[in-house]
This record gives structure tokens, sequence and C-alpha cells, in this order.
């Protein structure tokens, strides 16, 4: 099934076997998710196949209710699948119970959603290391304090979420995904609330986190231009990926999301 | 919910053939969203009901405790001078009475149609097994019983049997016989104070109102009434009825003239003075009721505010929708408003109905402590309804409005945006307020710790108290910092991350942190209170036998009656027993008023060693010894004579022998057995305890077992060692404690369930964060162990500042009556500890349903607009 991406849109990209050669990060095989039953039934994912590599940024997009948000909630462990199997470098999260479920986020995968990413009751260096502290591990310090210094957070570590500005919250939140190292970080539209320069720090935090750290990074947005910072772009529309693009610019990927909605 | 916001199609688009569909107005759409919205969050709403249930169930319950036990207590009055136009009695504090050749006098009274003596007396019946009937608090007394021609009045209803008629017979209400096990036609036996015990059959069984909370009465026959309760020369009372014609203030004034000495009021005098003493005596569990609404409408109060504000804060959101659509903000206070009534008036209406419940509880639970309560039908006044009702709807409706004003004055686009933070606004003013109250608290109770022991120290103490309540209520907002900040560092510490969560969420939000824990302080502020009370109480006695008791063994009987007289002879004179030394109470007329001293028969100064401060120990005849505080008031020292009026109407001069230091078990002065015996009529004389101290050398084993056999006869004497007899006077503060901890359990409760609603909703209301947390990786005991913290720290919180007000409060209370036998402070610091551990079990324990509940949240909920 997952051949009818590529096919479909007739583009020469063949996404599910485009990996770089570090081994794969995440992968999701012959994903489906239904939600509701009978006369409700509501089709999100439709037998979707991807791989991600490990060391690449890629953008999920397509349009609302395409799935991108769904496909990205499954890959991170935050719903099951209704079919198919989903691996976080070899673990199959099908049929992981809640206890195994919740580590893994903890101790393997990173966050940043759009809002609601910080407890407002702790300070900005608590909440970075919130899961390490959750967790019971020690923190890196040395590792934390070069990521704090590389976002440019140093002065506002002693601070709670509301006494920082929406950009610095989110470069908080993307320190936080960082902090412990994890396999792999899951953007829920990381930008979807932030002004252009603030949006431009945070795609710049994890553009460098990739190549400067070989990080691993995946993001949903709707947004051309936060896609042009990603090594790749996976298109999804009615559950099923249907485009893919390398190297993207946002104006190669505004005329494949035009190119899409002609469909 | 939006959709049902949109406007019906307006009638332009209507097909012509149809007439125009009626618009709706704004108005109503709002209150349509208002209902919809209650309907629409079911747990939600069943909070915020059971909130406004708790606040009025206490209040209703309170009143209708009240309003059932004066009820009751009017019922049985209104007999109480039925048919009597006129009663006669000696004047106040004269305990002889009546003399016989008035009561004849009386009966030749122009105007007189009857004339019923009535001679009554404690006494103690014994029960079907042997032992004194228990009647709690109610009075066991023995009564004349008067042939239904003399009787004024309702005559005796009996329901079985027939009414004593001679010497040995005894009538019984039904509730004595239900007591005592007994049945018509039983030997048992009564002991009165002086005659010690009787041998009596059981005639008959009447019926009377009184019948209820452990109540006996003992119908005797006259000749026999009149040899126990009187000195056979006068009447305690004589009722007399007036011929048709003759109106009571006629007959009063008429008896009056003829017996100028004798006490003469008319029946509805009696009524009066009866209810007055009635109230008095319930005046105590009143104000204790009335202490308990007042604190169950601020608690109850502070709950329902609780829940408002954090409903209006969650439906913001919402609120703001509609206002971006176009309703104005007096539609949305409207709205808010109407949202609130329907709660109010619900949960009100469910809340009396708790109180009535409440209150059969409560009366329930104090009879089981042999308190003696009426048990009549339980009354729900309008009164109580209608307090309920306005209370409810208007407390409701008030802590609705403020959020609700704040909700419609949020602009729209403000509120709409996802991380609308609830603004904190400062609580300097509020704070400062605080302070001034607590100043002004404590220069109250510096006062009255300073002031001379009594009750105007003790108002001061009060009125401080009361001051101290309200700098905290206010100042507690700025207290929950510190405080949670410190008791989470000790107790949250170990918990790592997930403590740190606990210890800034239950600081996060200080007003709700405080007004939750405020229920808790207060209950637990009375129970410390108490507590100190209590312990103070067992303490002095403690002291006061320890220091001042030098007795092998302890003789003591029922409160009512004491030891018989005869007993302590028995006593005295078995093998083994080197002397005795019995206290009796003295009764005289100084200077007109009555005075009660101790008569002590036996060597006083080998079993109560006193300290002499001036003059000489010496006790015979008429000498007497006096207190220094007594000699003080009376202006009077060693060798100064005190002219005395026995109950009999004797004069006696006393003269004073010596001065000795205050002594609680000593009282104000002594007189001899002696001198008691001249100055109280026979059946009047009782002792409190007789000490007896063994000869050197005896098995104080056998001596025990030789005065247990001696006493035996006498049935209600107990023989006990000084420490068993501390540990029995501290029984009886503990059973008095049980009971006031019974009913502050109540108000433990109310603050559990207060402190469950506000958790159940702070973790609806932090749904998205808590969903982020899972997300990020933390497990659901984890997050589970977050809001038992939580609440951990709250509970603690509020019990730390509770428990410290009652350490305060409750020694300067003691400190204020130590004239009144509390000479000694005692502070349960192992009880103080406990409250604390409990209150921290219990923040556990109301965490539990509100857990579980936040650890099913997903981690979707987060990101997802669910």
């Amino acid at each position: 099934m997952n051949s009818i991406a590529s096919t479909a849109t007739g583009q020469n990209a063949t996404p599910s076997a485009s990996t770089s050669g570090h081994g794969v990060a995440a992968r999701a095989v012959n994903v489906s998710k239904i939600y509701g039953a009978g006369d409700t039934q509501v089709s999100a994912l439709d037998h979707v196949s991807v791989d991600f590599a490990r060391a690449e940024f890629t953008a999920i997009m397509g349009p609302s209710g395409s799935g991108k948000s769904t496909l990205m909630h499954c890959l991170a462990g935050l719903d099951t699948v209704t079919e198919g199997s989903i691996l976080i470098g070899d673990t199959d999260l099908t049929g992981l119970s809640d206890k195994k479920m919740t580590q893994l986020r903890r101790d393997r995968i990173g966050f940043v959603f759009q809002a609601f990413n910080l407890v407002p009751t702790l300070t900005a260096l608590e909440n970075i290391t919130l899961p390490m502290d959750i967790a019971g591990h020690k923190v890196d310090e040395e590792w934390v304090r070069s990521v704090v210094t590389t976002l440019g957070l140093n002065d506002r570590l002693t601070h709670r979420p509301s006494e920082l500005s929406g950009g610095q919250q989110q470069r908080v939140a993307c320190a936080r995904a960082l902090a412990s190292r994890p396999e792999i970080v899951f953007g829920d539209e990381p930008t979807g609330n932030l002004d252009s320069r603030s949006s431009s720090e945070v795609l710049n935090i994890l553009r460098n986190s990739v190549t400067h750290l070989g990080q691993t990074v995946v993001i949903v947005t709707h947004d051309p231009r936060a896609a042009s910072y990603a090594d790749r772009v996976i298109f999804l529309a009615d559950g099923q990926i249907v485009d893919e693009l390398r190297a993207p610019t946002a104006d190669s990927v505004l005329d494949r999301m035009k190119h899409l909605e002609e469909i | 919910m939006t959709t049902s916001t949109l406007p019906p199609p307006s009638p332009a688009d209507a097909p012509p053939d149809r007439p125009p569909q009626r618009l709706k107005s704004g108005g109503s759409v709002v209150r349509k969203v208002s209902l919809r919205n209650l309907a629409a969050h079911k747990v939600r709403l069943a909070l915020t009901v059971l909130s406004v249930v708790l606040g009025t169930a206490f209040i209703a319950g309170s009143f209708v405790f009240t309003d059932t036990l004066s009820h009751t207590f009017k019922g049985l009055l209104s007999d109480v001078g039925q048919g009597v136009d006129v009663q006669v009695t000696g004047q106040e504090d004269d305990s002889s009475g009546v003399p016989l050749a008035d009561v004849d006098r009386i009966k030749t009274i122009d105007g007189v149609r009857a004339v019923q003596p009535v001679m009554s007396g404690q006494i103690v019946l014994i029960a079907a097994d042997g032992k004194p009937t228990q009647s709690g608090g109610a009075p066991t007394e023995g009564l004349s019983y008067s042939p239904p021609a003399e009787q004024l009045g309702q005559p005796y209803e009996f329901t079985e049997g027939s009414p004593p008629t001679a010497s040995g017979q005894i009538a019984l209400n039904q509730g004595a016989m239900k007591l005592a096990k007994l049945q018509v036609g039983d030997h048992t036996k009564v002991l009165a104070p002086s005659t010690g015990t009787v041998d009596v059959t059981i005639t008959g069984v009447y019926k009377t109102k009184t019948d209820t909370g452990g109540y006996i009465g003992a119908l005797f026959a006259a000749d026999q009434a009149r040899s126990l309760f009187t000195d056979g020369k006068h009447i305690g009372t004589v009722y007399v009825a007036a011929q048709p014609g003759v109106s009571q203030d006629q007959l009063r004034a008429r008896v009056a003239q003829q017996l100028p000495d004798m006490k003469v009021i008319t029946g509805k005098q009696l009524q009066a003075d009866t209810e007055k003493d009635i109230n008095t005596a319930l005046s105590f569990i009143n104000y204790f009721l009335l202490a308990f609404g007042a604190i169950a409408l601020l608690v109850g109060t502070f709950i329902i505010y609780n829940t408002f504000s954090m409903l209006v804060a969650q439906r913001l959101r919402e609120l703001a929708l509609l206002r971006a659509i176009g309703a104005s903000r007096r539609q949305i206070s409207r709205s808010v408003l109407l949202e609130a009534m329907l709660v109010g008036l619900t949960g009100s209406i469910i809340g009396i109905a708790a109180g009535v419940g409440l209150a059969y509880g409560l009366r329930s639970l104090l009879n089981s402590f042999n308190v003696g309560l009426p048990s009549g039908a339980l009354q729900l006044t309008p009164r109580t309804i209608i307090v309920a009702l306005l209370v409810g709807v208007l407390v409701t409706m008030f802590s609705a409005y403020t959020p609700a004003r704040r909700a419609a004055r949020t602009p729209p686009v403000a509120a709409m945006r996802e991380e609308f933070a609830s603004t904190g606004t400062s609580l300097r003013r509020r704070t400062a307020a605080a302070v001034g109250f607590g100043l002004l608290g404590a220069i109250a109770l510096a006062f009255g710790g300073l002031a001379p022991s009594g009750g105007g120290a003790a108002s001061l103490v009060g009125l401080g108290a009361l001051a101290m309540i309200i700098a905290v209520l206010l100042g507690a907002p700025a207290l929950s910092r510190p405080i949670v900040g410190a008791v989470g560092a000790v107790v949250a510490r170990p918990f790592g991350a997930v403590g740190r969560l606990a210890r800034t969420n239950a600081v996060r939000n200080p007003r709700r942190t405080a007004a939750t824990a405020f229920a808790l302080t207060l209950g637990l502020m009375l129970v410390t209170t108490i507590a100190v009370f209590g312990a103070s109480a067992k303490h002095s006695i403690n002291a006061l036998v320890d220091n001042n008791v030098r007795a092998d063994y302890v003789l003591t009987g029922p409160d009512a009656i004491g030891v018989p007289v005869q007993a302590g002879a028995v006593a005295e004179k078995v093998p083994g027993v080197a002397s005795s030394l019995a206290l009796s109470p003295l009764d005289v007329r100084i200077n007109g008023k009555s005075s009660g001293g101790t008569a002590v028969d036996g060597p006083l100064a080998q079993l109560l060693p006193y300290k002499l401060i001036s003059g000489r120990g010496e006790l015979s005849g008429h000498n007497i010894m006096v207190s220094q505080t007594w000699a003080k008031d009376h202006k009077v020292g060693p060798g100064s004579s005190i002219a005395m009026v026995s109950s009999d109407k004797r004069s006696v001069t006393a003269t004073v022998s010596g001065v000795y230091e205050n002594n609680e078990l000593l009282g104000p002065w002594l007189g001899s057995g002696d001198f008691g015996r001249e100055v109280t009529p026979p059946q009047f004389e009782q002792n409190f305890v007789v000490l007896i101290k063994a000869q050197p050398g005896t098995n104080l084993a056998t001596l025990r077992t030789n005065l247990e056999n001696a006493t035996d006869p006498f049935l209600v004497v107990k023989v006990q060692t000084a420490e068993e007899f501390k540990g029995s006077q501290a029984d009886q503060i503990n059973g008095l404690l049980g009971v006031l901890y019974g009913l502050l359990a109540l108000a433990i409760v109310i603050a559990i369930l207060g402190i469950i609603n506000t958790l159940a909703l702070s973790v609806v209301e932090r749904r998205r964060e808590i969903g982020m947390l899972r997300a990020v990786g933390i497990m659901r005991g984890q997050l589970r162990r977050t809001i038992y913290l939580e609440s951990l720290l709250i509970a603690v919180f509020g019990a730390i500042v509770g428990v410290a007000m009652g350490l305060v409060f409750g020694p300067l209370f003691v400190h204020t009556l130590r004239d009144q036998g509390l000479g000694e402070i005692s502070v349960p610091w192992g009880q103080a500890v406990l409250l604390l551990v409990l209150s921290a079990v219990v923040g556990v324990l109301a965490a539990l349903w509100p857990a579980a509940r936040a650890a099913r949240t997903r981690p979707l909920e987060a990101i997802a607009d669910l």
C-alpha cells in the first residue's frame, strides 16, 4: 500500500525507502487508525508506512484532517494504532503497557507542543530537567548547560513560564526535549503560536540539533516556511502519504501543497 | 455547546407561506446555554451541588437539633405548672421547705380549693442486675404519689399495675422500667442519700412526657416519701389550687400574706422560672451549636465560593465565546447567576433533608454517651427551611457573582487565547488586614491572660481568639507559602520531582489553598483547645490527689447521693482501718447569702494534709477554718466570729480558728463533722467521699476485700485506691471529651469533603497540564502520588495553623479559669502531633478519588482540544 503514495503523485521521490544510511529512528508499518464505529467511523490513517532516518529532520504536512497529527501522535506513543505497528528504534509500540509506553516517552522521546508545554509552577530549569527528574535519572549537568547556553536561556533559568515570552517558552520546551538526549524529538506545530522571529529561533534550534548533534527530529506543521528547515517533507492527505520532498524550500513546499489541494 | 448558541434562521429566510419564526431574545439563548451547561458536566455539577449541600446541611442540622431540644422541653414544661395556681416553697437557698403547720394553714386560706404537698429527692434505683441504674445525665428522683383527687394538674396515667399505697411500694415510669429491666411485682432496692437502702416492690408503671433519655421517677406512697425526703417537720414544695373565680395573683397575695417567711409564686411564674432554668441548662449546648452553625456557615460559604470561582474560571472560554458573538456583560452575569440560583436551590433542598438526618445522628451519638436528651419528634420549623434556603441560595449566588463579573470583564479574545492564566491579584491588602486583626487579637489575649481569673478574663481571651481567627482567615493565603514550603521541604523531599510538583501545586493558588484548608483549621483549633482543657483538667485533678490525699482507699458513690452516711460509718469499723475521713457538704446562710463549706469528720491533717497560714488547725465545737481567699473576701481572720443560719433556721455562731492555703479539695471553709450534723437536717446528710487510711502492716489487698464486703449492702459504694480514683475521674472527663470530639468529627468530615471537592475541580482545571506531564513521561502512579502529596500538604497546612491556634487558646482559657479548679496547664503534645499525622492521612484519603481521576487523563489531552 505504501507505494500508492508515490505513484499517486507521480513524483520521483520514494517515501518509504528514503533513509540516509544512518539507520531508522522510527518506523510506521502499515498503520491504520480508525476513530469511532458504525456510521460515525472515521479513518484517520489508512495503511501508512513510513521510516524516519536517524539524524534527519522531517516535517509532516497536509491539510486539516489529513491525519498528520494522528500519525505523529501514534509515532510518539501518545495514541494507539488500530492496525499495523510502530517502532521506535527496535521497540515495537504495539501492545506496550501504559507503564512501558510512558517510560519510553520519558526516556527515549522528546516533545515540543504548540502550547501548554511547561508546568506553570516550575522554573524554566526545573521544566527542562523534569523528565529526567521524574525518571530519577541523574541529570547530565554539563550537557544541560551546553543546551541551555546554545538556546540562549542562561539568564532565564529561574523564571517561571508566566515570566517568559511565548518564544522563550518554546525555547525552554526545546531545551527540555533535547536535554535528555532522546532518540527522537517530536514537535506538534511547535511554532504554531509564535511570531516569525521566534519561529525562526525555534526552527534554527531544531535544525542545528540535527545538523550538529545528529538529533532526529519530526515535526507536524502547516507552515511551508517551517517545513523548509527540514531535510525531508512528507505530505499526507485523507490518511495516506501522498507525496514527499527532499531538501525543501518554502516555495517548493508551497507548490506541492497547492498541487495537493488541486487533486 | 456552540451549536446551541447559533441564532435561529432569520424570518427573511423562511418560506413566505409560513408565519415568521419568533426570534428568541439573546438573553434566553444565554440562559439556555447556562442550563445546558449545567447538565453537560455532571461531575462538576454534582460537586458544586455537594458543596451547597454540605454548607446548608450543617446549618439546618444545627437548627433542627436545637429546635427539637427546646420543643421537647417546652412540651414537658407545659405540664409543670398545670393545675397549680400558687407554689409555696422555703425562701431561696433554704432547703428545709415549708413547715407542716404552714401546710395546714394554707388549707384554711380563703379561696384555696386544694393543696398538694410535693416531696421529692434524689435516689438511686437498683436495676434487675443488682447494679445502680445508669440514667446518664437525666435526673433520677423519688416523688410522693398523690391520688388523682389530690393531684393538681394531670393525674398519673398507669399503664400497668397500680399506684403505691404503702411503704415499700413504688411505681416507675416506663423508661425507668426498661432501663432497669424490671417487671411489675419485682423486688429491688432504692437508695436515698440519708437513709441508705430501702427494699421496695414495684406495683405499677406510669406514663410520663418526661419519659425520655434516661429519666427515672419513682413514685412513693406519701408517708414513705415524707420519711425519705423530708425531716418530718417540713415539706419541700406545696402546690395550691384556687377556687373558681379566684385568680392566681389574688391567691398568691393571700398566701404570701399568711406566710411571710415563705416564697410564694403563681403557677405562671413557676412555669416561667422553670423555663428559664431549663434554658439556662440548655444554653451551653445552644451556644455550642450556634458556634457550630457559624462555623458551618463559614465553611459552607468557603466551599461554595471556592467551587464557583473554579467553575467560572474553567468556563472563561465558553463565556468569552458568548461575549464574542454578542452577549452583553449583563447577560453573562445573569446567566451565571441563574445557574448559581438553580444549584443553590437544589443543594439547599437536599441540604435541609441531610440536615434533618444530621440532627438525628447527632442526637443518637450524644445519647450513646448517656447525655440523656429527650427523644421527641425532630422539629423542622419554617425558620430552619427559610434560613437554610436563603443562605444556600444567596451564598451560592454571591460566590458565583464575583468570578462571573470578572469573567464578563475579561476581553473575549484574552479569554479565548489558550493560555489564559488566572490572575493572582495582590494579597497585600488582605494580609495587612490580617496583621491588624492579629495585633488586636494578641492584645486581647495578653490582657485576658493577665487579668484576674474568672469570666471577664475568659471573655477577653474569647474575643482575642475571635480576632485571631479572623486574622488567620485573612492571612492564611500569605501564610500558606512559607508553611507549605517548609512542610513540603521535609515531607515531599524524598519524592524528588513528584514532591516538587506537589509542593508548588499546593501553593499555586494561595487563596484557594487557604480556603480549602480553613475548615480543617477551625475544626482542629477546637479539637486542640478542648484537648488542652481535658488534659489540664485531668492533670489538675491528678495533682490535687497526688499533693493532698494521703489515703490508702477512697470510697465514692454516685454523684447524686454520694457515699451513704451509714456506709462511711461501717467502713470505719472494718478491721485494719487506722482512720477514716468523711467529707460532706455544709449549707448555711451567712449575712443572708447561702454559703457552702465542707464538713470533715475524721483526722483531717493525717489524710488530707493542708497548709495552715495563720491561727490553729482546730475544728472542735463551733470552730471553723477558712481558706485564704475566703478570709480575704469576708475580711475575717483567726478569732473572728461568724453568724450563720442553718437550713432549719437556727442561728449558730462559728469562730474562725485558722486560715489555710487555698485547697480545691477542701473548698472555702471547713467545719467539724459534729458541726455539720448540727446544721444539716438528717435527710440531707451525705458524704462526697470517704478516705480510708490503713493501720501500718495491714495487708492492703485484704483490707480492700473487707471494705468491699462491708460496703456491699449499700450497693453503690466504690472502693478505689488513690490511683484508681484519679483514673475514674479521668474517665469522666474523657467521656465528656468524647461527646465534644464526636460533634467536631462532623466538622472534620465536612473539611474532608471540601478538600475532595477542591481537588477534584482543580484536577479538571489542570487537565491539559496533567496531559502534558503524562506525555513527557510521568507515570500514573507518580501522578497519583503528586495529587496525594498536594492534598497532604494542604491538609497539614490547615492542621498546623489550627493546632497552633488551639495550643495558644487552650492554655490561655485554662489560665483564666485557674481559680475554678484548673490550676495546672497541661498541653497534650502527643495528641497535637497525632492530629497533624491524622490530618496528613485525611489529606491522602481526600485525594484518592481526585487522584484516580487525574491518573486517567490521557496524554493527548495536552495537545488536542478535547
